[in-house]
C-alpha cells in the first residue's frame, strides 16, 4: 500500500500548525486585548473560513495564488511555484483551521485576569515580557487544546486542498484526498485503511495529549 | 512630596480630582465607584489621563500640556493590587523576585531571600499563592511591590479581602512595615478607621471629586463640608440658626435651645445673626448628669438639655441612647434628637434602664460647627 498520502499529509498538516501558530498567535492576543477600529469586521472575519463551503473558499483562495492571481504571479516573480504544489495544500490548511487556533487562543487569554498584566506592567516588564510571562503560562492550556484542534482540521483538510492543490497522486494527494480517490476507483480495501490510519492518528493525539496536560476540548 | 491634577472622562463617569501631600502616607478615603482605584491607575501609569499633572519628588510622571507620560516601568512604584494579584503560576519566591528581572542571578537572588527573611515568609518560598492564608498572601503581594525598592506604595484596599479579627491584626502589621521600610504610599480603602490609622493626610473622595484634603486629625474635627460629615459617620448632624459669632464662639438656636459652641480660630467663620447653620454634635461626648451628686453646676455644666431617652441599642461594649428633648416642637431626627453613645460600665452605675429620664450638657468645645 502507498503510504505517501499519510506522509504528505502529517508533512502538509505540521507546517500548517505552524505558521498558524505565528499568525494565530497574536491575532488572538489582538483580539483578546486590544481594542482598536475594525476590531468587530477582523473578528467576523476570522470565523468565515468556519462557516464558508470549503470549495467556495478554495476559489477565491486559487483566483489569489494561482498563477495568474497576484499573490502567485508575485512568487513566480521569484521563482516559486504555489498552485497544485504541496505549498498550496499548506495554504489550504492553514486557511481552514486557523479559526479554530485563534477563537480557542482568544477564549483563553480572555480568562486571564488582567490585573496580573497590569501587575507584571508596574514591576516593569514590557508587554513583550507580560505576555510570555504571564498571559502564555496562564493561558497555555487553552492554546495547546486549540493548537490540537487545528492540527486535527489540518489534517483533514479536503475541499480547499482539492481546489488550489489538486489531488495529484505522488505529489499533492494527501490522506483524505487519497481515500476519496481510492472508493472513485473502487479499492474499498485500501480506502478503508487510509480511513482507519486518519481515525487513528487523529484519535491518538487527542486522547494522548488532553490526558498528558489534562485538558478540556 | 506628591502632587496630583487629573481629569479623566470615562462613559458615566468622569474623575476630576487635585491634592497635594508632603505627608509619607496619604489614604484616599470614600465609597466604592468614587474614583479612588482609577486615581491610583492614574497615578501608576496603568490609565493615561485626559489633562492634569502628576508630580512625585519633583519627578514629573504625567504633564498633560507638555505631552509627557511615563510608562509604569519608569515610575518606579510599587502596586499592591485588591485582592492582591499574586501570579498564580508561580511560587511565592517567584513572585517576590518578579520585578527584578533586570538584576544579575546572584543580586536577583539574594534581594528576594532578604525580603522573604524581613517579611517573615520563610519557609514558604515554594508555595503557590493557592496554599497561602489571606495574611501570607498580603505579605507576598507587599514583598513584591517592595522587592523593587520603589519610591511610592501603591495600595489598593490592602485589607478588605480579609475577615475582621485578621484584618485588625494586619492592619497594624501593614502599619508596622510601612514605617519601618520607611515607604511612603498612597492606600486606597473606603474604611475611615484603616484610614485614620494607617495615613497621615487622608482625602475624601466622591462621585470623581475631592471634597476635602487634609491631616487625619483635622478631618476628623474640622470636616469643611456637611457631605464629608456624612462620609466619614459624623452623628448628630443638626441644623440651627446663629444668634451671635465672634472669632471666639458661635451662639445658635436650636429646637429652642441655645447652645454655645467654640468658634474654629483657624477658620474666624463669622456668619451673620439669622443664617441657618449645620453643627455637630459627637455622641460620645454629651455627658449625662448624674442625679445622686449636687445639683448641676453651671460653670461646669453648659448647653444643658433636659429630655427623655426614647429608645436604645446595645453595641456590645458600649450602648447607643436616643434621646428627645423635652423642648415642644417635632425631634430633629425623625423621632430623637440626638444619639448619645455611654460605656457598657456607665450604663449600668447609672442604671439607664430603670431611669429614662435626664439632663445632659454638652461642653462647647465638642459642637463643632460647619461652614456653610
Amino acid at each position: 500500500m502507498d503510504l505517501f498520502p499519510l506522509a504528505l499529509s502529517l508533512q502538509v498538516a505540521l507546517t500548517a500548525t505552524a505558521f498558524t501558530l505565528l499568525l494565530g498567535i497574536p491575532l488572538a492576543w489582538l483580539l483578546a486585548r486590544r481594542r482598536f477600529p475594525g476590531r468587530d469586521l477582523l473578528e467576523a472575519v476570522v470565523v468565515l473560513p468556519l462557516i464558508l463551503p470549503p470549495t467556495v473558499l478554495g476559489y477565491y483562495l486559487l483566483l489569489i495564488i494561482g498563477a495568474r492571481g497576484p499573490v502567485g504571479r508575485a512568487l513566480a516573480a521569484v521563482g516559486v511555484e504555489l498552485a497544485f504544489t504541496w505549498r498550496a495544500a499548506v495554504v489550504a490548511a492553514c486557511v481552514g483551521s486557523i479559526a479554530l487556533l485563534i477563537k480557542a487562543a482568544q477564549a483563553g487569554f480572555e480568562t486571564v485576569d488582567q490585573r496580573l498584566e497590569q501587575a507584571a506592567r508596574t514591576l516593569g516588564r514590557s508587554e513583550w515580557s507580560v505576555f510570555w510571562s504571564v498571559t502564555l503560562p496562564l493561558a497555555w492550556r487553552a492554546v495547546l487544546a486549540g493548537t490540537v484542534l487545528a492540527f486535527c482540521r489540518a489534517l483533514g483538510e479536503f475541499g480547499i486542498t482539492l481546489m488550489v492543490a489538486g489531488s495529484i497522486p505522488g505529489r499533492t494527494q494527501t490522506l483524505p484526498l487519497a481515500i476519496y480517490d481510492r472508493v472513485q476507483a473502487n479499492q474499498m480495501g485500501e480506502a478503508n485503511a487510509l480511513a482507519l490510519i486518519a481515525i487513528a492518528l487523529v484519535a491518538l493525539l487527542v486522547f494522548g495529549v488532553s490526558r498528558l496536560a489534562r485538558l478540556r476540548f | 512630596m506628591l502632587a496630583l491634577a487629573v481629569t479623566k472622562r470615562l462613559p458615566g463617569f468622569t474623575l476630576a480630582v487635585e491634592w497635594r501631600a508632603a505627608e509619607p502616607v496619604v489614604a484616599l478615603f470614600g465609597p466604592s465607584g468614587a474614583g479612588k482605584t482609577l486615581t491610583l491607575q492614574c497615578l501608576s501609569g496603568l490609565l493615561r489621563p485626559d489633562s492634569g499633572r502628576i508630580v512625585l519628588n519633583e519627578r514629573v510622571f504625567f504633564d498633560g500640556a507638555a505631552g509627557v507620560n511615563l510608562p509604569p516601568p519608569a515610575r518606579r512604584l510599587g502596586y499592591v493590587f485588591q485582592g492582591y494579584a499574586l501570579f498564580p503560576h508561580l511560587t511565592v519566591a517567584e513572585n517576590i523576585a518578579f520585578g527584578l528581572k533586570g538584576l544579575p542571578r546572584g543580586r536577583r537572588l539574594e534581594r528576594t531571600a532578604a525580603v522573604i527573611d524581613r517579611l517573615g515568609l520563610g519557609g514558604l518560598e515554594r508555595r503557590y499563592p493557592r496554599e497561602l492564608s489571606g495574611g501570607q498572601q498580603q505579605r507576598v503581594a507587599l514583598g513584591r511591590a517592595l522587592a523593587v525598592d520603589p519610591d511610592l506604595l501603591l495600595l489598593d484596599e490592602p485589607l478588605s479581602a480579609l475577615d475582621a479579627p485578621l484584618r485588625r491584626q494586619l492592619r497594624e502589621e501593614l502599619g508596622h512595615t510601612l514605617r519601618e521600610w520607611g515607604k511612603a504610599a498612597v492606600l486606597v480603602t473606603h474604611d475611615l478607621e484603616e484610614a485614620y490609622q494607617l495615613a497621615d493626610r487622608i482625602v475624601v473622595y466622591e462621585s470623581g471629586r475631592v471634597l476635602q484634603a487634609a491631616p487625619k486629625s483635622e478631618l476628623l474635627w474640622q470636616p469643611t463640608s456637611a457631605e464629608v460629615a456624612r462620609l466619614i459617620g459624623i452623628r448628630n448632624l443638626l441644623h440651627g440658626t446663629v444668634v451671635k459669632a465672634t472669632p471666639e464662639i458661635v451662639q445658635l438656636e436650636w429646637r429652642g435651645q441655645t447652645l454655645e459652641a467654640v468658634n474654629s480660630p483657624s477658620r474666624s467663620f463669622l456668619p451673620r445673626p439669622g443664617t441657618g447653620l449645620t453643627f455637630f454634635v459627637r455622641p460620645e461626648y454629651a455627658r449625662l448628669i448624674r442625679k445622686d451628686r449636687s445639683g448641676p453646676d453651671p460653670g461646669r455644666h453648659m448647653n444643658m438639655m433636659e429630655g427623655e431617652i426614647v429608645s436604645e441599642l446595645d453595641q456590645g461594649t458600649t450602648w447607643l441612647l436616643f434621646f428627645r428633648l423635652s423642648a415642644p416642637g417635632p425631634p430633629s431626627q425623625g423621632t430623637y434628637d440626638l444619639e448619645i453613645e455611654v460605656p457598657k460600665l456607665v450604663y449600668e452605675i447609672l442604671e439607664i434602664d430603670r431611669d429614662r429620664h435626664w439632663q445632659l450638657s454638652v461642653h462647647r468645645g465638642s459642637i463643632q460647627v460647619l461652614p456653610a
